[in-house]
């Protein structure tokens, strides 16, 4: 199997002198500073001959002091092998400008969106760059860069003011500097998201067309985001999607806050998976650190996630089947009952029910309570048969099939290049587990099956999960059998500063792969956090997904990825 | 009592016309009260046993641990509520659609006899109009629903209600004639169109006679009262409310009543038509023995009504596409394949 030695000189050899700085981490990580001009013949090569054929995300980092930005290129591999390339390409902070990846990887259009909107890098030869995340009136401001100054603006005191736009509408922008104001140029024509009547003027055809809302406030998403479909008639012709309505910025809070306080932030965003994040996050950090985690820790981290991948999927397959169902389903509400004792289970160990903040540095929190281990023996085989009920039942419906059977089927082929993750992309048959492919904690003592379907359709999608949870139960109780005694944190001192490094961690949250990207400059507060999240990842396949269905698909195919909007916009 | 009886007869018989007035307004206050009263008791009842499906509680708040008031603070709500008519909307026919629906189901009451009195060995059945065609009069008063509810979708000037009035009239045509021809073989059993006769000619049922029909009609009549897995016109999840999307105050409260009406109506068809009407044992109490029709046909329109919200909890809904299809290259079909069979057999017997 391949490992980053080898990728790093073949890279050497094919391109002498494009690698300015290197560095392998450990067999599976490898850090490498890209000559910008040479960045796309590397991924093609890479691409082509080392089979790196997952684009995972890119980050934009802003260093202030070198006068230079960032653009870091997440590169992985479905199972070809375990190495992740983390390529950097530098660019002056004046004028910045890299050369977009989308012509390569299809999915790259977002991440790159968000760095183009946040930092200001400029992406020669993407498609559509207007703004993903922020609102029409921040662009411009370049949010995320290390001298934002805030909005309002924080050292003036400034708001935004007040403009009326020659068709009548009010505005908000942010005022203009002395300096703009002397050189004349107030009016910025600052890139816009389309508004509603420009698209419905660009893109209706014939009186036989509409574009309809099925999004940011409907019954149908699980949070807000921007769904809006061309239909004719009962087809759907063309969906466009938006995200940003709940945006909150997570990733720039925590380069405010101190590298413990930062846990907290990655509870909000994703409520349903907030073990997981915890997770990467302070795996991340213990990286850095060079932290090991004492075996019980472990152990305890490990029940917990499970457990509470098992709830994330119980809702996440409830909420679905009222998208289908109506909300008179009657087995949504027993799912909602059974993950309720699940949650009473986490709640007896972390003192939460959704937002736990439990896992620390080399540790947790706090220790199991007494007789966890028999309450889990007594829910486990009970949730156990519960799940294969609900399996069995699926399985037996004529109506259900008839909804969710090769609706929104995606080939193996077309998931890996769209860079669907999680059990949207198993549920196709490729088994791309971040248990297994980057192994984490005991992960890899652990016995346990990577899931997969076979036609990749919404009801692959649904049987994927369910059958995952019979797994995790599967994981908790050799967990339980075999958990040690002793300390639960380690013993190492863990110091306000963590020093200077970099770490990129990946975790199997229950929406498929998260990774986050930390960056300390030696201070008491992180110098970058890049959340790589999975729907996020999953959301951008929706558009090419939703063409050329039904309406009532449309719902069926949106509501199967187990949607989680808040931690898609962070 | 008999006494009573024969100066009742007697003065139908020589005054027909004034007997048949006097009927009729006594009919139609009683009618537009049962029907009413009884759809809140459906709606009640509904949301009662859908929360015992679902593991819930339901309304256990106003009126005491059942929450049999809250429908009454439901309409409170509902009457004050202020009246929002969009500014696009058609006006006349956005506030006429409402009151054509009441109208429809208010013509299927009159000719649907809701149970019978047993008085000295004889049924006399409760029914207003007394028709010779009741049942085909019934099963077109039904359809005019679909009238009602693409006034409502087409003059909102909604996306959704647009769409969800396309889905109603695609679905309802659908299914009507599947319907009307179980009917139709119902009718050619009975030798007769009369609702009345229709019942006191089931010395079996229906159901047992005519399996298929039965069916057939149960299916249709789901999809006619537009519960899942036929609600599509109003799919919430895809179309927010469908047809009634604009609709608020007292206006949704009429269209939401209507549903809850027709199901009730629609029961008491299903019941009629396939289930032996009022027919069952006669309770040897007196009184009782009075009422005893009513009260099995009360019982068994419960039970059909507990059957459809059964359905309602378990199945998922089908797409519009599929509804459609099922119903003009199967329901149609096995339909008239049941009428073959109710003429063999109705000629057979009779």
């Amino acid at each position: 199997m391949t490992i980053a030695s080898e990728v790093l000189s073949s890279i050497q050899s094919a391109f002498p002198g494009a690698v300015l700085d290197s560095r392998v981490e450990s067999d599976r990580r490898l850090w490498a500073t890209i000559d910008s001009n040479k960045i796309l013949d590397v991924c093609k090569h890479l691409s082509s001959k080392h089979s790196f054929d997952h684009y995972s995300g890119s980050a934009g980092v802003d260093w202030i002091a070198r006068k230079e930005m960032e653009v870091v290129e997440i590169m992985a591999s479905h199972g070809a092998h375990q190495v992740v390339a983390m390529l950097k390409i530098k660019t002056p902070r004046e004028n910045p400008s890299v050369k977009s990846l989308t012509g390569l990887y299809w999915n790259a259009n977002w991440y790159e969106r968000e760095i183009w909107e946040m930092f200001g890098i400029n992406f020669e030869g993407h498609p559509e760059q207007y703004p993903l995340l922020l609102s029409d009136e921040l662009m411009g401001a370049w949010p995320w860069r290390k001298d934002y100054k805030g909005y309002p603006d924080l050292t003036t005191g400034e708001r935004a003011v007040e403009i009326t736009t020659p068709d009548g509408y009010t505005e908000y922008r942010i005022p203009p500097t002395p300096a703009e104001v002397e050189a004349g140029t107030v009016v910025v024509e600052r890139p816009k998201y389309p508004s509603f009547r420009e698209r419905e003027e660009l893109e209706i055809k014939s009186d036989s067309e509409m574009i309809m809302h099925l999004g940011p406030q409907h019954a149908m998403v699980p949070g807000p985001f921007l769904l809006d479909i061309l239909v004719e008639g009962e087809r759907v012709k063309k969906a466009f999607l938006d995200l940003g309505y709940i945006h909150k910025g997570i990733e720039k809070i925590m380069e405010n806050r101190t590298w413990l306080q930062g846990i907290t932030y990655t509870d909000r965003m994703c409520y349903v998976a907030s073990l997981s994040n915890n997770e990467c996050y302070c795996g991340a950090v213990e990286k850095i650190l060079g932290l090991e985690v004492p075996q019980r820790a472990q152990y305890i981290r490990v029940i917990l996630e499970e457990l509470s991948r098992i709830q994330s999927h119980l809702i996440g397959t409830g909420e679905f089947l009222t998208l289908v169902a109506g909300v008179g389903y009657a087995p949504w509400q027993y799912m909602i009952m059974d993950r309720e004792k699940i949650i009473s289970l986490i709640e007896s160990v972390t003192g939460a029910r959704l937002t736990h903040t439990f896992v620390r540095f080399g540790g947790v929190r706090n220790d199991l309570p007494e007789g966890f281990a028999e309450q889990c023996k007594k829910v486990l085989p009970y949730m156990k048969s519960r799940t294969e009920e609900f399996i069995e039942l699926f399985a037996q419906d004529p109506i259900y099939s008839a909804r969710m059977e090769n609706i929104g089927s995606i080939t193996p082929e077309t998931a890996k290049r769209m860079g669907v993750s999680g059990p949207p992309l198993r549920a196709t048959g490729v088994a791309y587990d971040m248990r297994k492919e980057d192994p984490i904690l005991l992960y890899p003592d652990l016995d346990f099956k990577v899931i997969t379907g076979t036609r990749g359709d919404s009801a692959d999608r649904i049987d994927v999960r369910l059958r995952e949870i019979l797994e995790s139960i599967h994981i908790i109780e050799q967990c339980l059998d075999r958990i040690p005694s002793g300390p639960i944190k380690t013993e190492a001192k863990i110091p306000k500063k963590v020093p200077a490094g970099e770490a990129y961690y990946r975790v199997e949250d229950p929406r498929g792969e998260m990774g986050m990207y930390v960056i300390s400059d030696g201070g008491d507060k992180p110098y970058r956090v890049k959340v790589r999240g999975p729907f996020y990842a999953t959301f951008q396949t929706l558009t090419p997904l939703l063409e050329g269905v039904y309406i009532a698909d449309a719902v069926a195919i949106a509501g199967s990825m187990d949607g989680c909007p808040s931690e898609a916009d962070r | 009592m008999d006494g009573i009886i024969e100066i009742i007869t007697q003065f139908a018989a020589e005054e027909p016309a004034i007997f048949a007035l006097i009927i009729g307004i006594i009919g139609a206050a009683v009618i537009s009260g049962v029907v009413n009263v009884g759809a809140m008791l459906v709606i009640w009842g509904e949301r009662k046993v859908l929360s015992d499906f679902c593991n819930r509680y339901g309304p256990n708040r106003v009126g005491g641990r059942w929450g049999i008031l809250q429908l009454g603070a439901d309409a409170i709500k509902l009457f004050t509520k202020e009246d929002i008519i969009p500014g696009d909307a058609d006006k006349a026919v956005y506030v006429w659609a409402p009151i054509v629906a009441s109208m429809a189901t208010m013509l299927v009451a009159v000719a649907i006899p809701f149970g019978a009195l047993h008085i000295n060995g004889k049924d006399y059945p409760l029914v207003v109009a007394n028709m010779d065609i009741s049942a085909l009069y019934v099963e077109a008063a039904l359809s005019l629903m679909a009238i009602a509810v693409f006034m409502a979708g087409y003059s909102s000037n909604n996306k959704y209600s647009i769409l969800g009035a396309f889905r109603g009239i695609a679905r309802m045509i659908a299914y009507e004639v599947p319907m009307g021809v179980c009917v139709i073989s119902v009718a050619v059993m009975a030798h007769s169109l009369n609702l009345v006769e229709i019942v006191e000619s089931q010395t079996i049922w229906y159901a047992f006679a005519q399996p298929l029909g039965f069916v057939i009609f149960v299916i249709a009549l789901i999809t006619d009262l537009g519960r899942i897995p036929f609600d599509q016109s109003e799919a919430e999840e895809e179309i927010i409310s469908g047809y009634n999307t604009e609709y608020s105050g007292i206006r949704w409260g009429l269209l939401y009543f209507q549903e809850y009406n027709n199901a009730l109506l629609g029961s008491i068809l299903l019941t009629l038509l396939f289930l032996g009407g009022w027919h069952g044992p006669i309770i040897p109490i007196p009184i009782l023995d009075i009422i005893s029709p009513l009260i099995w046909l009360f019982m068994k329109v419960v039970i059909v009504l507990w059957f459809f919200i059964w359905v309602r909890s378990s199945l998922f809904r089908l797409r519009i596409d599929q509804v459609t299809d099922f119903g003009w290259k199967w329901m149609l079909p096995l339909s008239l394949l049941n009428l073959g069979w109710a003429v063999l057999i109705g000629s057979y017997f009779a």
